[in-house]
């Protein structure tokens, strides 16, 4: 269940748990909260702790059982928050562009610090498995003034668009790419097989049959579309290795951006081959066709 | 004679010319895309932010304009302050809330009800739309963009229902509003419904008296808004940026589509030279004899060099041309994916067609071109006449 956002906070959607996680600006010790607050009755929780997320408590030295100071608006009272430990979040491509870290407090203590006492952004609900999960939803939506009722399938398919456009947008250029380089592999597969002219020619001067010399012609092609399909497989494959190595680095994640799975591959070098070779049985034909002694006098 | 011969040689070869035209073509198409995509989205949202004239925003501190759902408390003393800050000589609040629009009771098929984004604003002083018919609306009045007016089927003067959407604290508050108004709204996104209400209406109606999520601020036409900005800066606990700022952020986030241009493009260049060079070299090797023999009557290395990346040349220019032709229709398939983009106004475009964009490939796929033809024919002029000429003897 959530509230609808505008348009700009889509690409940078924070997903938030069960708990209130109040988002702080990176600078030192001093998190600043960009958060809806209400003054009244706000106040700073006794024993107040934090989980502190471990990438951001990593880059600014700050451990287990260190004084973070917190307030809920830039003129509010600052609270003194221990930090009681470091969490790892889950690799979420949702969050890559968020530029802010996660702090997480017990729910009544956030609730306290911002004066928004018996308030959540959302909740999650756990349905006994086999149900109809979207007629539970429609039965909920009234019963609860103000809020939207979604499935997690729902929600997942809302945070997925970025990912599913993006998706689209890579398999477009993917057959460009592959246009482009089936252009090429004829190109030079025709090339190859026009620089052997004069030695087919003589061959069949020689009494070499046709169907022998198409054979050889077909087989070099169907060796040199192999060969250069494994060797570009090969970088292929070291080029998503190391797309993953620095986008890791970059957004400080373990999400796999760039995956090469045993489809791809095979069907990377079946495309190579059956290019290179229909490429390479065209220009033979067209290369027995011709007259024998006139490609020898060339 | 030589252009003339090394032209007759590419008709000569129809299907080895036709295919190298294809590649360098489609190369170039991926080349132009790229250099369209590097700084278009940059571009095209630089000119989105300026085209109302306001050059600064204001927010919570540390968050952009609708960033979050945080809001600015006490609006009217920041007014204060900002009223008092040389430079400053117009501020537009906005307020945006989540509301249900609804026409009709819900009795009949054709009553409607939607989730929309109530942008209260103050008339006098907005950036966020620009009226098509009709007027600015003021107490009780809506403004409606036309996809909603259609779909709802009414006109100025009808009347719709706007209730608050979230929180339990506010559920039930409605206001009958009369639609004053369309507006095309600068920065709705795909599937938005983006209505425009009076500020101290939408503050009423969803309790957030005094507060506003984010304003635009007008520079006078005498002062720099980054010394504005600084000055702001430090007079008030809020985020203050420039439209440059903001551009900046943006292009961070999509920093991916950038570098994807710079990687791609250079795909394509790499791939044009494997391509021309590979023809030149084939094509020069089959012409040794001929160059042998004009460089024994006399002909100079550089006039075969020169006349022999001629021929690379015809050849990247015949492709370039269909290349640029080509890439503009595939950037135009490309936008219609990407603008589903979500949370991005319809008015950005990713791939932003521009001349310098076209120029700048055509000379690049030259450049490349020239270059990898030269290679081999420079190579063939190296050999010895004689050495080549008792080669190719029959």
């Amino acid at each position: 269940m959530r509230r609808d956002r505008p348009w700009f906070a889509r690409p940078a959607q924070f997903a938030r748990s069960g708990t209130l996680a109040l988002c702080l600006a990176a600078s030192g010790f001093v998190p600043r909260a960009g958060f809806a607050q209400s003054p009244e009755g706000s106040g700073c929780p006794p024993n107040l702790e934090v989980l502190v997320e471990a990438p951001f408590a990593a880059s600014r030295g700050i451990e287990p059982g260190h004084e973070l100071r917190v307030r809920a608006n830039p003129d509010g009272e600052t609270c003194l928050a221990r930090v009681a430990g470091l969490f790892t979040p889950p690799a979420d491509p949702s969050k890559l562009v968020i530029e802010r870290p996660r702090v997480l407090f017990h729910l009544p203590q956030l609730a306290t610090l911002t004066g928004r006492a018996d308030e959540v952004d959302h909740f999650t609900v756990r349905l006994t498995p086999g149900l109809d999960f979207r007629a539970i939803a429609e039965q909920l939506e009234p019963l609860l003034p103000g809020t939207q009722v979604l499935t997690t399938a729902e929600v997942a398919n809302q945070s997925s668009t970025t990912f599913l456009v993006v998706s689209r947008f890579h398999r477009a250029i993917g057959i460009i790419t592959l246009i482009a380089g089936g252009v090429f592999l004829a190109c030079i597969m025709i090339l190859k097989v026009q620089e052997r002219r004069a030695p087919i020619a003589a061959a069949r001067l020689v009494g070499i049959p046709r169907s022998m010399l198409m054979g050889w012609t077909i087989a070099e092609a169907a060796m040199v579309s192999t060969i250069g399909g494994i060797l570009g497989l090969g970088l292929g494959i070291a080029a998503s290795r190391i797309i993953n190595v620095y986008y890791q680095r970059v957004y400080e994640t373990t999400l796999v951006f760039s995956h090469v799975t045993v489809d791809m591959i095979l069907q990377a070098v079946a495309l190579a081959i059956v290019l290179g070779m229909a490429a390479g049985v065209y220009a033979a034909q067209r290369l027995v066709s011709a007259d024998a002694l006139q490609e020898v006098g060339r | 004679m030589l252009a003339r011969y090394s032209v007759r040689e590419l008709v000569h070869r129809p299907l080895r010319t036709i295919l190298a035209l294809l590649g360098v073509a489609v190369a170039t198409a991926m080349l132009v895309d790229m250099l369209m995509l590097a700084g278009g989205i940059q571009r095209s949202f630089a000119e989105l932010l300026s085209a109302r004239g306001y050059e600064l925003r204001i927010s919570p501190k540390g968050t952009l304009p609708f960033d979050t759902e945080a809001t600015i408390p006490n609006f009217a003393s920041l007014m204060d302050t900002l009223a008092a800050t040389n430079g400053v000589a117009g501020v537009g609040p906005v307020l945006a809330s989540a509301v249900i629009l609804a026409h009709g009771d819900g009795a009949a098929p054709s009553d409607l009800s939607v989730r929309a984004i109530a942008l209260g604003i103050d008339p006098t002083e907005q950036g966020l739309f620009r009226l098509i018919d009709g007027e600015d609306p003021v107490e009780n009045e809506v403004l409606l963009d036309q996809p909603t007016a259609e779909a709802f089927g009414v006109a100025l003067g009808d009347m719709v229902e706007m209730r608050v959407a979230g929180g339990l604290d506010v559920a039930g508050r409605s206001a009958q509003m009369r639609v004053s108004g369309i507006g095309e709204f600068l920065y709705a996104a795909r599937g938005d419904v983006p209505i425009a209400v009076p500020l101290e209406e939408l503050q009423l109606l969803t309790g957030k008296l005094d507060r506003v999520s984010f304003a635009m601020i007008r520079v006078a036409e005498d002062a720099e808004a980054e010394a504005v900005r600084t000055e702001l800066a430090g007079a008030a606990r809020v985020e203050v940026v420039t439209l440059a700022g903001i551009v900046a952020q943006a292009n961070e986030r999509l920093s991916y589509f950038r570098q994807l241009a710079l990687i791609l493009g250079s795909v394509s260049l790499i791939v044009t030279s494997l391509l021309v060079g590979t023809i030149m070299a084939v094509s020069v090797s089959e012409r040794l004899g001929t160059i042998a023999a004009l460089r024994a009557i006399g002909i100079s290395r550089r006039s075969i060099v020169g006349s022999l990346t001629a021929e690379s040349l015809i050849l990247c220019a015949l492709a370039g041309a269909a290349g640029l032709g080509l890439g503009v229709i595939v950037a135009e398939y490309l936008e219609t994916i990407l603008s589903d983009f979500p949370g991005l106004p319809l008015a950005v475009e990713f791939f932003v067609l521009r001349p310098e964009s076209l120029a700048t490939a055509y000379v690049l796929l030259l450049a490349v071109g020239s270059v990898a033809g030269l290679v081999p024919a420079w190579r063939a002029t190296q050999l010895e006449v004689a050495t080549l000429l008792h080669a190719e003897e029959p």
